[in-house]
């Protein structure tokens, strides 16, 4: 049995279609808006939560750095290398002046394939958490147990192509490492004499410690001992024993304060903070602190880029608005056909509104799609360029705002070109052209 | 079925400073009945047209099949409109970028026939009329293609009443005949009553009931 029949929406489908060119770069601009708002506003949130995951159930970060934002954005995101150790002693001194939950020392410098190398004790994976409540979880082997054995991050693992029981070189500083390809004059020299040996990977924990590798301190210390004494000109093989005050340096070390049980929070923390900030020779951060004050600078930026999506929305709904407006001069013969075979004036307003609505939802729907893309497209770069691992995925309350927003937009463009055809003389527009 | 398919009584209708205005004490068509309405160019034929059609307002009463179009307003109107009354325009008036059985689909649209039936009425009417491929895009069709689409449009909705503006205007005299040989033996096999304007004096031999405007014109509205 035939059922076709002629709907509204094959109406304002063949006049979208009638005007290809209009149609489709008003979509565009719809599309490209919510897009940019989307992204926007999800890596945002995104970023908030990775940056909130780093520095997990750490109180206080310890460094030599120059300001504490460099120390926590160094010493939890692997930003950079920090420039000044502090020595062993003054580890055990802070160590040993106050009743610690614990505290664990790190010395960063070194790197394989770009991946920054973290050295640190064991305490770092039984008692540190990278996101506060969530412990290390091993996707692979088992943490390192002593000298020379190396762990993975998940990140690190997956972008070295590193395997369990491989050896790895690490590099001095930043630059390729020998199995990173071709050798670089600018980068640091490559450890040669000590291999490691790759004894677990770690299962993802959205933070940037997943694109790091670790090792034990003391290997470290082995290492850069090593190229001392080369320097003074003492060959030979190097031990634990022949280690000095000299070797033994931190860069970095994170602090938990006693709490109550139940509690994150510790009483003595502000006390504990103003006691360490006397000391001129040592940084101290409150990470959760300093994310805060990031986010506080960054705030003003992103505001700014908001906005300006904001502005690109409006300008897309004006569009849409125009191109519809300027069409209804060619289509006042089409509504009042329409009119004479029994359409109502409010059936053509919303014919017209409808045609607005199906623009704007078209644009939303194809933004949301763009945005995902972007978003992964970002999500990557920020993870390959700073380290920083972003979930992608658009915040589902921002998205719902957005594209409400949108289709309302749509709606209120809609308005002036359906009042236009809602006026339409049909009588005066069913006459032969002159 | 009703007594008359079109009844004016008491119709007065001015233009806002016009020379001119329409008077029509009374007017009737029956069913199924062809009426010519002769008169020359801007005569006001179309005017009671459009009047009729309810496309403008005038004083008096207009009832067409049942339909008391001077005291509906606004979506009623339309809806009566589109249930009782088909147009035929000179220039057609097809909805460019839609195909033949589309234009047929959209005098369908609003009228009191079933969704369900709405496809073998539009198909039935273009078999009927000649148009080969109605799934053509009327711009692609022959101008007397077209007039058949225009045809098959007006006759879609089973109205009681089909209001044909100078159908022939820009025909010659062979195209003329065919195309009221169409629009007459259409209406008669559907059993609309024809109301057709025309100021070519060669068609009043069509109609058995020939009226000129003249005797509805007065003066103007002041």
């Amino acid at each position: 049995m035939s059922t076709r029949t002629l709907t509204d929406g094959q109406i304002v489908m063949r006049s979208l279609r009638a005007r290809p060119l209009s149609t489709w770069i008003t979509i565009g601009m719809v599309a490209t808006s919510v897009a940019l708002l989307l992204v926007l506003l999800g890596m945002r949130t995104a970023a908030r939560g990775a940056f909130d995951r780093g520095s997990g159930n750490v109180h206080l970060l310890v460094s030599a750095d120059p300001s504490p934002l460099v120390a926590v954005l160094n010493g939890i995101f692997y930003a950079n290398a920090p420039s000044k150790p502090i020595a062993w002693a003054k580890f055990q001194q802070i160590r040993n002046g106050f009743p610690y939950q614990w505290a664990i020392p790190t010395q960063q410098g070194d790197s394989y394939r770009g991946f920054p190398t973290m050295a640190t004790s064991t305490d770092f994976f039984s008692k540190f958490e990278p996101a506060a409540g969530e412990p290390w979880k091993l996707a692979d082997g088992r943490f390192f147990e002593r000298p020379f054995e190396i762990v993975l991050g998940a990140a690190a693992a997956k972008g070295s192509g590193l395997r369990m029981g491989q050896q790895v070189f690490l590099t001095h500083g930043s630059g390729a490492s020998r199995e990173g390809g071709e050798p670089d004059e600018h980068a640091g020299h490559v450890h040669v004499e000590f291999p490691f040996k790759v004894v677990g990977i770690l299962e993802p924990t959205g933070s940037a410690h997943d694109r790091a590798l670790f090792v034990d301190l003391e290997s470290s210390w082995i290492l850069h001992a090593y190229d001392r004494r080369e320097r003074a000109g003492i060959e030979g093989k190097i031990t634990a024993a022949d280690l000095t005050e000299e070797d033994r340096k931190v860069t970095g070390i994170l602090l938990r304060l006693p709490t109550r049980a139940g509690s994150d929070a510790s009483a003595a923390m502000q006390q504990q903070f103003d006691t360490l900030r006397r000391d001129t020779a040592i940084v101290v951060a409150q990470p959760a602190q300093q994310i805060e004050k990031l986010f506080e600078i960054v705030s003003n930026v992103d505001g700014i880029f908001i906005g300006m999506a904001v502005v690109v929305l409006f300008s897309s709904a004006i569009s849409t608005m125009l191109a519809l407006y300027n069409s209804m001069a060619a289509r006042t013969r089409q509504i009042a056909v329409l009119r004479v075979l029994g359409a109502s004036r409010g059936r053509v307003f919303g014919l017209v509104l409808t045609e607005s609505l199906m623009i704007t939802m078209a644009g939303a729907a194809a933004g949301v799609a763009l945005a995902l893309f972007g978003g992964i497209a970002a999500s990557a770069w920020l993870k390959a360029s700073i380290g920083l691992v972003i979930d992608p995925s658009l915040d589902p309350r921002s998205t719902i705002i957005v594209l409400g927003g949108a289709v309302a937009l749509g709606a209120l463009a809609g308005i002036l070109p359906a009042w236009r055809a809602y006026q339409v003389p049909v009588a005066d527009n069913l006459r032969p052209a002159a | 079925m009703t007594a008359t398919a079109l009844s004016i009584r008491d119709l007065r209708f001015a233009y806002p400073g016009a020379s001119w205005s329409l008077a029509v004490p009374r007017f009737e068509i029956a069913p199924g009945e062809q009426v010519l309405l002769v008169g020359g160019s801007g005569r006001g034929k179309s005017t009671l047209l459009q009047v009729v059609a309810g496309l403008r307002d005038a004083t008096g009463a207009v009832e067409v099949a049942g339909y008391r179009i001077d005291e509906l307003r606004g979506a009623a109107r339309d809806e009566a409109r589109g249930r009782s009354i088909g147009m035929i325009f000179q220039t057609f008036n097809l909805l460019h970028g839609f195909t033949a059985l589309e234009n047929v689909l959209a005098g369908l649209m609003f009228s009191a026939i079933a969704p369900k039936e709405h496809e073998a009425r539009a198909r039935g009417l273009l078999q009927t009329l000649g148009i080969p491929d109605p799934e053509a895009e009327v711009d692609r069709l022959s101008v007397g293609q077209q007039q058949r689409v225009a045809v098959a449009r007006a006759l879609a909705a089973r109205p009681a009443l089909v209001l044909a503006d100078e159908p022939t205007a820009s025909l010659d005299p062979e195209n003329t005949a065919t195309a009221m040989d169409l629009i007459q033996s259409a209406c008669r096999a559907d059993g609309a009553a024809l109301l057709c304007t025309s100021h070519d004096p060669t068609l009043r031999a069509r109609f058995a009931r020939v009226e000129s405007i003249d005797p509805f014109l007065a003066g103007g509205a002041a």
